[in-house]
């Protein structure tokens, strides 16, 4: 089938197109330059036409996830929905079902989403997930940061050894890359315990942070992975905690990246979280411009925002110990989950509300960090869903982005407390994102920075992955409309997955399955061999499955995307 | 005012859905929509008319105007008044499932029993029953830590387990007796009990107040004894007498408050 | 317990087996086959073992209706798929029951049919640990994987659970005899602790026994909080325990290093029912102020968690959920099959690879006698006797491939290890053919509807 989108308005950052009326052209579900004269058209003429979204960061399958379902029926009750044409029932606010997770991406023209905590043990559970949610690709990103293998190697300066182990991982549990999440702070929560800082060695293993993450972002570019080593920092959400986050990135700045389409070596997840200053809640200040301005500096950073949305939501990370302290501060009922030998968890439901000082305070960190940062292509749109807001809400975030008024409106009249601009910087920046930076952090950068070589991009034999959206970008001025900016936005006029017509004026037309993206690396077959006879007595002797039952069958993943990487190339 | 009378003739045995039959969505409503109204039944609708005479007198310009008379034993009826904002509805009969759940005003009188979840998750109105409730009288949606937050529940009879579970604002009185557990979890409003109580009322209480008329059987320890006081003043209802004032639960740092009559409960002192 | 020798006489050794019995999922048995039948079982306990090799035991090999005479008579598979189609297509409360003891990819299709005819979709949880969940709502759900009990505990207790019948390698393969990465002299280097009323075969190999006095738990561990928080309790015995137990068993739970709680059906169908689990669980968060204590309850079914889990990332609630109104719905008490049934509300009744009739309460095996029951089984059994289509499936991990989640969450692919009796169908595929008719007939419907 061929199709040609035709008289929009192209935004897209990677081809350097910014706001031109031209045709988008696809065939077969790729994009193509020419399509002949029996090619449907569909008129969208005047509205933006982007590639379809990327989000590089977010929670939606998986062990956490459904305890958080399992637990919290009051939030699967608020996104009940009656079944209605191709579409199922859907449930949740902060955590819905997997069906209404696909559909309220692709509402929102989005095409690809990572999901960025996966436990190697329960790889399966992710992936049955991942199968349950239609319509959306999924980047599964395995947990390395504070795996006994890794933590014991890390120790002793075995690099090989690690990026052996790293790419029989992927394979066995059919991952795309290298995640790390408080590394030691989370196996010293074995012991209810945590680390703080980057120096600040793990019990029994004795190995800082800073030797799990130097190692790993070696490993990772020994094999020359597609994504760097993707990093939540130790001290998440502690005051003072932005010089752990710039020693972390800092401390990977002398290794040499090896991957051909990113340029970060590291990428840091949900900044906001990490870039606070002062000493405790009472004189919390914000070091967003501190956490900018180093990556404003240094290109072997990229990062994603986790913008606070100012809702009840849920929070969910394999920060186990950080959970625990936010269900101290909060009260709220506290779950967790530790993995032995691999990770740990923790959730906790939060109202971020902007009646009170610190949520209000954190949504300025996470603006004053958008602002901030010049280089689009280093920072992508997130909410670190749901931890700081259901994803839902990026609509509403690319509106304040988009509107210093609407900011300013904010806080004027209440709708965040005065937190929000006397402890951040946001009061003195009077930045607005146009419509192509705004492709660039939803899309592109997020395309790049995973080393995708097939979406993100509106480039010929790419994936015909597209969003239209209704609003014609040279009659509007989002600075004064922000409500309309919100409402197309989350309503794409098309999503286009594959080539094929999956949201039509804001409703889902059409349900498919997902696919999944891993990396298999090819050339270290050796080496993983040597590594996997070292590994095998402690997994037998410490694990309480064995290794055959252990391994995601191939049935797990009925549509692979396979990312081939030669290693060391 | 207008009066909608639903008379029962035939009691299905699989419970009808009245959550859309409140005042607020049927004060314009004819005889004839009612007649043409299909109700949930199970996975199916059906008329209306299949279970009830209906009847409909007088005129209305809002939900408040509107009294719901329903003749019969409603026993199989459930989310009667569910929602509602302003009217009144008097059951003359048993209640179902969810009677007055989630409503935020107006008012509902069972003269009969209600089943289990009466005036879950309400927020304001009225709702009173002459006869017994099962569990989770006043309770919260579960998962919830928020539960009813206003208006009032007059239980003539004796509650069920968990009356008042997760209260978070207004006030429950029964008169008649009250099994296990009573205002768990709850962290505001007033619960008050004219009769015996098992046991254990305020387990993981954080905030609020329990008022014990008659004998209790079992105390938690997480209450801390604070003092035998006279005439106490809760929530702006003085009551006379001398009553044993225990603050808790403790398990949870509670700061809830309560009282037990101590003349009838003088082992404990 | 009489002397058996080992099983010599086979043909080949299926290695890795996962055990369809208990919440324990046991991945590591070797199943012995002659002939196309698992003739041994080794690793696993007699429990276990027992399932497996006596699977031909009163077995459902045919499909069968019952004739109006109320005997079952043989059919073919049409013809009982077809009745059965036509029984859920016409049900007005239909309830779907059962599914713990099959995999998860049949549940795919049970709910595409839940979701198609607006039924109740429930599992084992609605009369096991359904409390247990309840209780998760309220207060939280902290839990670790069995390996980190295994690796790291050095307290195990058991609540209203006795693991030493229900589970018997629950001690020995995960809590208290293995070797641990910081445990390497196994049950030496750990405390058992045993809290039941009665003292059951757990209690007697344990270091400590806490035999409190029936429908007491929730007085008890309110008492262990309140010492938590330093409270001298007041009174000399609370839930039939000494008040200096229960100061001295405080202290011992605040000082070790890694504390594991596991719980049973003890604890969640005595008086105060979910509310135990409720305050044992707020008790261990209490504890985690001063080090590491996790909990997880003991599963009966082998896949009673997968179905749980499945649903809520379908549908967002754990079991219990109702489709009646064209979305789901999760209310305790309202959509549950025993409420449903003692109600008599329920009209059509499937039972999948379960049986309700010998575990329900009388009340609601009177009523499922009375309206129409479709059996997916592959054992004979009370439910059989009152069933009026019998459609006779496979044995999930001996016969027949599928996914399960153990009492912790880990997934598990079942394998298979031999070929089901060929009358036999796959539950996976029993429950698509039911979907897919019942699709014809309200299509049907539908068309006729619309002229």
């Amino acid at each position: 089938m061929e199709y040609i989108l035709k008289n929009g308005i192209v935004y897209d950052p990677a081809n350097n197109i910014a706001g031109e009326k031209k045709d988008v052209m696809f065939k077969d579900g790729k994009i193509v330059e020419q399509v002949s004269s029996d090619a449907k058209v569909l008129d969208v003429t005047d509205k933006i036409v982007m590639p379809a979204g990327v989000d590089p960061h977010a929670h939606i399958a998986g062990p956490k996830l459904v305890v958080g379902r399992i637990y919290r029926p009051e939030d699967s009750r608020k996104g009940v929905t009656s079944k209605k044409g191709v579409c199922r029932s859907e449930s949740g606010f902060s955590i819905p079902s997997c069906p209404a997770t696909g559909y309220r991406y692709s509402r929102m023209g989005y095409g690809t989403v990572t999901e960025a905590a996966v436990p190697p043990l329960e790889a399966k559970h992710t992936h049955e997930e991942i199968m349950a949610i239609p319509n959306v690709d999924v980047t599964p990103l395995p947990l390395f940061g504070n795996n006994w293998f890794v933590l014991q190697w890390a120790k002793e300066g075995k690099i090989d050894e690690i990026a052996a182990f790293v790419a029989s991982w992927l394979r066995i549990v059919k991952g795309y890359g290298i995640k790390i999440v408080n590394p030691c702070g989370t196996e010293a929560w074995g012991w209810g315990g945590n680390v703080h800082g980057i120096d600040d060695p793990v019990p029994y293993f004795d190995v800082t942070a800073r030797e799990v993450v130097r190692a790993l972002a070696q490993a990772n570019e020994k094999l020359g992975l597609p994504h760097s080593i993707h990093v939540h920092p130790n001290d998440l959400g502690h005051p003072g905690n932005y010089p752990t986050t710039v020693n972390t990135l800092d401390c990977v700045k002398d290794i040499a990246k090896n991957g051909s389409k990113r340029n970060q070596t590291i990428h840091l997840t949900h900044a906001q979280f990490h870039s606070y200053a002062g000493t405790s809640w009472r004189d919390v200040e914000s070091g967003a411009k501190e956490v900018a301005d180093y990556i404003n500096n240094n290109k072997h950073v990229t990062c994603d925002i986790g913008q606070v949305t100012l809702d009840e939501t849920t929070t969910m990370t394999a920060d186990g110990p950080m959970e625990f302290d936010l269900h101290e501060l909060n009260g709220l009922k506290w779950a967790n989950k530790d993995i032995e030998l691999e990770t740990g968890s923790g959730i906790v439901p939060f109202i971020y509300s902007g009646k009170a000082p610190v949520p209000s305070f954190q949504w300025g960190v996470g603006l004053e960090l958008f602002l901030r940062i010049k280089d689009p292509w280093q920072v992508c749109l997130t909410t670190d869903h749901p931890n700081a807001g259901p994803f839902i809400r990026y609509p509403r975030i690319i509106s304040w982005l988009m509107s210093n008024e609407r900011r300013q409106e904010m806080m004027d009249n209440g709708e965040v407390r005065v937190w929000s601009y006397k402890r951040t910087g946001l009061g003195t920046l009077d930045r607005e994102y146009d419509f192509n930076e705004i492709a660039t952090i939803t899309r592109a950068s997020a395309a790049k920075i995973y080393g995708y070589q097939d979406r993100g991009e509106l480039t010929p034999g790419y994936n015909a992955d597209i969003a239209v959206y209704d609003i014609n970008p040279n009659d509007i001025d989002p600075s004064k409309e922000p409500a309309a900016i919100e409402h197309a936005f989350g309503n794409a006029m098309y999503t286009i997955k594959d080539g094929q017509i999956l949201v039509k004026d804001g409703e889902v037309v059409k349900v498919v399955p997902s696919h999944t993206i891993w990396t298999d690396v090819k050339g270290f077959e050796e080496q993983e061999k040597t590594v996997m006879e070292e590994v095998m007595p402690t997994f037998r002797r410490f694990y309480t499955v064995k290794f055959e039952n252990y391994q995601v069958q191939d049935h797990f993943t009925p549509n692979p995307i396979v990312t081939e990487v030669q290693a060391g190339k | 005012m207008k009066t909608i009378t639903l008379t029962l003739k035939k009691k299905s045995p699989i419970a009808l859905e009245f959550d859309e039959l409140i005042p607020d969505k049927v004060f314009d409503w004819e005889k004839v929509d009612f007649e043409k109204y299909q109700v949930p039944v199970g996975n199916r609708r059906f008329p209306l008319t299949d279970y009830f005479d209906i009847e409909v007198e007088g005129d209305a310009a809002g939900p408040e105007e509107v009294k719901m008379i329903l003749d019969g034993d409603f026993g199989r009826v459930k989310y009667i008044g569910c929602k509602m904002g302003a009217g009144e509805i008097i059951v003359n009969g048993d209640a179902d499932l969810h009677c007055g759940a989630e409503m935020e005003g107006g008012k509902i009188t069972v003269n009969g029993n209600a089943e289990s979840y009466a005036g879950r998750e309400m927020k304001g109105g009225e709702l009173e029953i002459m006869g017994n409730t099962r569990e989770f009288c006043g309770c919260s949606y579960i998962g919830d830590w928020r539960g009813m937050s206003g208006g009032k529940i007059t239980l003539h009879g004796s509650a069920g387990k968990q009356l008042g579970e997760c209260l978070s604002g207004g006030e429950i009185y029964v008169k008649g007796d009250c099994d296990i557990l009573a205002g768990i979890h709850m962290n505001k409003g007033f619960i008050q009990i004219d009769g015996d109580v098992t046991r254990w009322p305020g387990g993981q209480m954080k905030n609020g107040n329990i008022l014990v008329k008659g004998k209790l059987g079992i105390l938690l320890e997480g209450f801390v004894y604070d003092s035998v006081v006279a005439d106490p003043v809760i929530d702006g209802k003085s009551f006379s007498g001398k009553y044993i004032k225990y603050n808790g639960d403790i398990a949870v740092n509670g700061k809830g408050n309560l009282y037990l009559n101590a003349e009838k409960n003088r082992e404990f002192l | 317990m009489a002397y058996e020798p080992p099983v010599t006489d086979y043909d080949e050794i299926v290695e890795n087996g996962t055990c369809a019995f208990c919440g324990c999922n046991c991945d590591d048995l070797d199943f012995l086959v002659k002939d196309g039948h698992v003739v041994g079982v080794r690793h696993a306990c007699r429990l276990g073992a027992s399932k497996v090799m006596e699977d031909m035991d009163q077995r459902l090999l045919v499909p069968m209706i019952r004739d109006e005479n109320g005997e079952l008579q043989e059919v073919d598979w049409d013809t009982a798929l077809d009745k059965a189609a036509e029984l859920i297509a016409n049900a007005v409360r239909p309830i779907f029951y059962g599914w713990s003891e099959t995999s998860i990819e049949t549940m795919k299709h049970g709910i595409r049919l839940g979701e198609l005819v607006g039924a109740v979709l429930d599992n084992q949880a609605t009369i096991c640990h359904g409390p247990s969940l309840q209780a998760v709502q309220n207060v939280g759900y902290p839990v670790a994987t069995l390996g980190e009990i295994k690796n790291r505990a050095d307290m195990i207790v058991y609540t209203g659970s006795n693991p030493m019948n229900s589970h018997p390698r629950h001690l020995s393969r995960y809590s208290t005899f293995p070797r641990g990465w910081f445990r390497q002299r196994g049950r030496f280097d750990r405390t058992l602790v045993t809290m039941d009323p009665k003292y059951s075969d757990t209690a007697k190999m344990s270091d400590i026994w806490i035999g409190f006095e029936q429908n007491g738990d929730y007085g008890f561990y309110n008492a262990i909080r309140a010492a938590l928080r330093g409270k001298e309790i007041d009174q000399d015995f609370v839930s039939g325990i000494p008040k200096e137990d229960i100061m001295e068993l405080a202290e011992a739970m605040k000082n070790v290093q890694f504390g594991a709680l596991y719980f049973g059906l003890g604890l969640t169908h005595t008086l105060s029912k979910q509310r135990n689990i409720d305050m044992a669980i707020e008790m261990l968060a209490d504890l985690n102020k001063y080090t590491k204590w996790v909990l997880t309850p003991m599963r009966g079914h082998f896949n009673v968690n997968g179905f749980n889990i499945f649903m809520a990332y379908e549908m967002g609630f754990p079991y219990g959920v109702d489709f009646c109104r064209g979305y789901p719905r999760y209310m305790n008490g309202e959509t549950n099959t025993i409420d449903l049934l003692t109600r008599k509300e329920c009209d059509v009744f499937m039972v999948i690879a379960a049986d309700p009739g010998a575990h329900y309460p009388g009340g609601a095996v009177k009523h499922l006698a009375e309206i129409p029951v479709i059996q997916v089984d592959i054992h004979w059994g009370p439910s059989t006797e009152i069933a009026d289509v019998v459609l006779p499936g496979s044995f999930i991990g001996v016969e027949c491939a599928g996914t399960s989640y153990r009492m912790d969450g880990v997934p598990i692919h079942m394998k298979k290890a031999v070929d089901k009796p060929e009358t036999c169908r796959d539950d996976e595929w029993i429950i698509r053919e039911l979907h897919e008719r019942v699709q014809k007939i309200k299509a049907e419907e539908a068309a006729v509807a619309s002229k």
